[in-house]
């Protein structure tokens, strides 16, 4: 569903990414790990066609991101870090606003905001203006609009930070229910998350691969994946 | 095209739901308003005048000349003032609230973003100018002889919905360069005071330099509108504006996503 070959992305000297390789399958859920500035979310952001990369090929659903970019980012539902929310509108506005900006048509932008709105459990608050909601619904909100359209692959970037524990067990059920018919980019600080969630694992550090495993392999009875991350990522 | 009317319909509801459109009607309604009232005054005193001393010239003394193009003209420039507040947050607050990325992730290209921030803005624009269609409506109305040159107020109109269109696109244009609004607002109010103020230069200096300021002058360009007529130099230079701000918002939003 998405391959990644030889990516490098530079910020002047500096190499974000530097020539990470690897493929994720239809349906398949991984987890996108590493140290804060390893090169994460610059990854997930080239991956939907938002960055172009320096060097490299990257392709999702068949599709090169650098020569149709359009194409994929219909397919690519994307929750950044920061959820990218208007605060002068209410939930129902944004949905909406987001539904047409992909050029759903008319009828189904009706019938997808109401879909995410069931999906995220946003039917309480629906009509209330953005900047008024709590972290946990904004959140929330970030995630349905990802989900508009049904996209064959989800990136979420960090999808339950700053979130209360119930919410986040409400967030990891949605993440694994999502998962059954959806391919999806996991990335996160919160490792049992990963064990909850996630069948492969992917470790980055300083925009090298330095891990690429069955979540399995990367742990047993006498190492944590927390172990295994402290060693990889360690200087 | 669907992406178009999606940012056009977002960007009409947050004008709309915001202070933002009624904060820029107020002022303008407040301050044009006031210069018609004066432009009034002046010319009902003149009429004083002309009565006592020179009756002769009562005849040549006509409202819409003297009033309403006048006030064209003073609106031009209330407008270098007012444009730089609704152009302000175009771009410059996608990009402080973090709100970019949705439009760089979505299958949406920088025409798409400039064109529908445009033309919500040429809408908040149309609405804020109608609302002077207020005072030759109520001369009109009370006008026992003569009244209103509806035409010159037409074409008045239309050079300051053509001048606003030509300030709006500098405006996006200076929008998408910063992720502050403020910012963004004192740039574009220099960038519009200049245009207005080469004018000035232009009187003062005669022969081929005060020519081509005068070209120049975005202000200047309104007096043919102002006085009823149509000329095509004029609808040149405010089309070019629009085209120049245009394609330059175009660059600086695809510029953006190398960053």
């Amino acid at each position: 569903m998405i391959e990644v070959h030889s990516l490098v992305k530079r910020f002047g000297a500096l190499a974000a990414v530097d020539g990470l390789t690897f493929s994720v399958a239809r349906n398949e859920v991984l987890g996108f790990l590493g140290p804060n500035g390893a090169g994460k979310t610059t990854t997930m952001r080239i991956l939907t066609g938002a960055l172009p990369a320096t060097e490299g090929r990257v392709r999702v659903a068949g599709l090169d991101v650098f020569d149709q970019p359009m194409q994929v980012k219909r397919k690519v539902g994307y929750l950044p870090e920061v959820p990218p929310l208007y605060e002068e509108l209410d939930v129902l506005a944004y949905l909406g606003f987001v539904a047409r900006l992909k050029s759903l048509p008319g009828r189904r932008v009706k019938s997808e905001v109401a879909r995410v709105v069931e999906t995220c459990g946003l039917r309480e608050v629906r009509g209330r203006l953005i900047a008024n909601l709590s972290k946990g619904f904004r959140q929330r909100v970030g995630l349905a609009q990802a989900l508009l359209g049904d996209p064959e692959v989800l990136i979420l970037d960090e999808p339950t930070i700053g979130l209360d524990p119930n919410q986040i067990a409400e967030i990891r059920g949605l993440i694994r229910r999502l998962a059954e018919n959806h391919t999806v980019i996991l990335s996160t600080h919160i490792l049992p998350e990963v064990i909850q969630v996630c069948q492969r694992v992917l470790i980055v550090h300083r925009g090298r691969l330095v891990a690429d495993d069955r979540l399995e392999n990367l742990t047993s009875e006498s190492r944590s994946l927390e172990q295994t991350f402290h060693d990889l990522t360690q200087e | 095209m669907r992406p178009i009317i999606a940012i056009l319909r977002k960007e009409l509801r947050v004008y709309f739901t915001t202070p933002v459109a009624y904060a820029a009607f107020t002022v303008f309604s407040i301050v044009t308003s006031f210069l018609f009232l004066r432009n009034l005054v002046g010319f009902q005193r003149q009429i004083d005048i002309n009565t006592q001393l020179r009756p002769h010239l009562l005849q040549f003394m006509n409202f819409t000349d003297q009033v309403l193009s006048q006030l064209t003209f003073q609106a031009a420039v209330v407008l270098v003032f007012v444009v730089p507040f609704v152009t302000m947050r175009l771009v410059a607050e996608e990009r402080r609230a973090r709100t970019f990325e949705l439009l760089m992730t979505n299958p949406v290209s920088p025409w798409h973003i400039a064109w529908g921030k445009y033309l919500a803005t040429l809408v908040v624009l149309a609405v804020m100018l109608s609302l002077t269609l207020l005072y030759p409506l109520l001369v009109g109305l009370v006008a026992q002889v003569g009244g209103v040159a509806w035409e010159t107020v037409g074409t008045g109109l239309l050079g300051l919905f053509l001048l606003g269109a030509a300030f709006t696109a500098l405006g996006l244009f200076v929008s998408a360069l910063t992720a502050s609004p403020v910012v963004a607002a004192i740039i574009t109010w220099c960038v519009l005071f200049l245009l207005w103020v080469v004018g000035w230069a232009a009187t003062e200096n005669p022969g081929a330099t005060g020519d081509v300021l005068r070209a120049l002058s975005a202000i200047e360009h309104i007096r043919s509108f102002a006085s009823g007529a149509l000329d095509s130099r004029d609808l040149v230079y405010y089309l070019s504006l629009c085209a120049f701000g245009l394609f330059m918002t175009q660059r600086a939003l695809e510029a953006q996503r190398w960053r």
